[in-house]
């Protein structure tokens, strides 16, 4: 009775040390792997670094060295609008208006006074 | 006697069953905890631009046709004024479009200028008096010396202060077959037009 007693204690207890071992062995790792997850995060940056790096400097290197697809190029805006006859017109039409209206106005005032000049003399 | 060892072997058995269980959980967590630290990086939409049309050989472009605002005109070459602009089409009756001949022609990798006129003068409206107009999607036909057709569509109309030109976008390198469609816009003052209206469009086909 007593072997059987003993005996099925020790199932038991190598059944719960075998069923713990895992978990302490997922608990120690869990430290373990966080560490080796923070040295494969240390590794990992290095290669993300690595390709980050060299894709960003062969872009920035490709372009310098790359020939230009237009190998002058112009400068400023193009002129592509010759202003509409009909704004040329009003504009032009406006400074000749004015000026007539000036010319009349003086020639006008000009012969107001020559006759208010005889008018006084006379 | 036999009850306890019964007892015994059913607890072992239990308790080896649920921490088993408990420590596959734990497993899985990790796994997935892991999972998204992979899959972050996935830098490929970044080059997943769609994929444009082979690049033609060079063929000097002699007609555009654009149906959606009633282009079709013939097209001389153009090349620097004295001051370092770029030469406009004369000032003509017959208006029409001129590809700066520094650029590629229509089709061949990187950004192909052709320039037009919205207004000539005494003469009226220019070939491009509506380019303003294009949309997004829209078609555009340039034909070649060759007898090909290189078919582009307009990804942006953009209307911008000549002041303030985007040479580097018109002219800059883009790596695949572009055009570039140029002409004055905006209100008109004392020293011109002040704005510039630019389609940029992407090669999507080309016809035999």
């Amino acid at each position: 009775m007593r072997r059987t007693i003993l005996s099925a204690m020790a199932l038991a207890c190598t059944a719960v040390l075998a069923a713990t071992a895992p978990a302490f062995a997922d608990e120690g790792p869990s430290p373990a792997p966080s560490v080796t997850e923070t040295t494969p995060q240390g590794p990992s940056p290095a290669p993300t670094d690595a390709p980050s790096k060299a894709p960003a400097k062969a872009p920035a290197k490709a372009p310098a060295s790359a020939p230009s697809e237009v190998p002058v190029v112009p400068s400023g805006a193009p002129d592509t609008g010759a202003e509409p006859e009909s704004e040329q017109s009003a504009t032009g039409g406006g400074v000749i208006g004015g000026s007539a209206l000036a010319v009349f106005a003086v020639g006008g005032a000009a012969v107001y006074l020559v006759r208010r000049r005889r008018a006084t003399g006379a | 006697m036999t009850l306890p060892s019964r007892r015994a072997f059913a607890t072992a058995a239990m308790a080896s069953l649920l921490v088993s269980c408990g420590g596959h959980g734990a497993g899985q967590d990790t796994d997935t905890a892991e999972r998204p630290r992979s899959t972050p990086p996935p830098s490929r939409p970044s080059a997943e631009t769609g994929g444009p049309a082979e690049a033609l050989k060079r063929s000097v472009p002699v007609g555009i046709r654009i149906p959606a605002i009633g282009v079709d005109t013939p097209v001389m070459q153009l090349g620097l004024a004295a001051d370092g602009t770029v030469e406009v089409p004369p000032i003509a009756a017959d208006d029409r479009a001129g590809w700066y001949r520094h650029s590629p022609t229509p089709g061949q990798t990187g950004p192909s200028v052709i320039l037009g006129h919205v207004t000539v003068g005494a003469y009226g409206e220019g070939v491009f008096r509506h380019l303003a107009r294009l949309r997004r999607g829209e078609r555009i036909v340039a034909r070649l010396e060759n007898g090909k057709a290189a078919v582009f569509t307009v990804s942006t109309v953009r209307t911008v202060a000549q002041a303030d030109f985007p040479t580097d976008e018109v002219y800059g390198n883009v790596g695949r077959p572009e055009l570039r469609l140029i002409t004055c816009g905006g209100p008109h003052t004392s020293d011109g037009y002040r704005d510039s209206v630019i389609v940029f469009a992407a090669l999507s086909s080309a016809s035999p």
